[in-house]
């Protein structure tokens, strides 16, 4: 598992902000191969790079350079930890839209949605603060990813 | 429509969640001081100091710890008696779980024989927390 840099933590916010209206629009339309993109999405942010959304490569080469610069550094573990988290909502959210469950595709992508929310508005992610309470129910989900 | 619907439930939980998580980030809980400091875990036993140590708990996936740790090491190094100590809890559950302890960062203000004063649930914020310590420092 190829451990990312630190990044600047403006990026992944925008990067929610993102998330967050795709799947808003997932929830409007009910268009569940946009769902099953974004899955991809946090599939690969997850277990493979962070470098790999594109929505980092938009806010480093379209908005980075117009903003006042920042020393300030986060990890990348939570952020991937972060991704993990989207992955497993969106994935039961496109299965759920896929298979006709259309209320379990709609519940699965709004929790989805609601962590995407928090984490653009606030910064808070959810699934990173509540690792311990994750990992006592979910003991499969204990460090994913392994650096 | 029921897509209308579903998008502004997200929206009305998300804005209730960020609310309460903004109420409760840096809230202290004194604890009752009878509790038996027998049973705190040795890995937190180890790093009891003299005078009051705050033990963070972190996790490798919790990005607000970072915050909590400059903050916590900052009034450590300006108060006699304070010290810092953080203690990684992602491989010790049964660490966090034997201290009630569910969300990172979480900090427990300890005296040198283990009984805990208080705790602090998200990150601390600097003014009150030295305030709520003050009985307890030399």
């Amino acid at each position: 598992m190829p451990k990312d840099a630190p990044v600047d933590p403006r990026g992944p916010r925008f990067s929610a902000w993102m998330t967050t209206v795709v799947l808003a629009v997932v929830l409007l339309t009910g268009w569940w191969r946009l769902l099953a993109a974004q899955t991809v999405l946090f599939a690969m942010c997850a277990f493979i790079s962070l470098k790999l959304n594109p929505w980092g490569h938009v806010y480093r080469y379209a908005i980075q350079p117009r903003i006042t610069p920042t020393t300030e550094r986060e990890e990348a573990a939570p952020l991937r930890f972060a991704q993990g988290v989207g992955f497993v909502f969106a994935l039961v959210g496109t299965l759920g839209y896929a298979t006709g469950l259309t209320t379990l595709g709609m519940v699965a992508t709004g929790f989805a949605l609601i962590a995407a929310l928090l984490n653009a508005a606030l910064g808070l992610c959810l699934g990173c603060e509540m690792y311990l309470l994750l990992r006592r129910y979910a003991p499969a989900l204990a460090r994913p990813q392994s650096q | 429509m029921t897509g209308v619907w579903a998008l502004l439930g997200a929206l009305a939980v998300a804005g209730a969640i960020g609310v309460l998580f903004k109420v409760r980030e840096g809230r202290i809980s004194r604890r009752d001081s009878s509790a038996d400091s027998m049973d705190l875990p040795v890995p937190v036993r180890d790093l009891l100091a003299p005078g009051v140590t705050l033990v963070q708990l972190s996790t490798t996936f919790c990005a607000p710890c970072r915050h909590a740790k400059v903050i916590l090491r900052d009034l450590a190094d300006r108060t006699d008696g304070l010290t810092h100590a953080e203690l990684d809890v992602t491989d010790l559950p049964d660490v966090a779980a034997q201290l009630g302890v569910m969300r990172t960062p979480t900090t427990l203000a300890l005296t040198a024989d283990g009984t805990e004063v208080l705790r602090v649930g998200g990150v601390p914020k600097r003014d009150s927390l030295l305030a709520a310590l003050q009985p307890h420092l030399p």
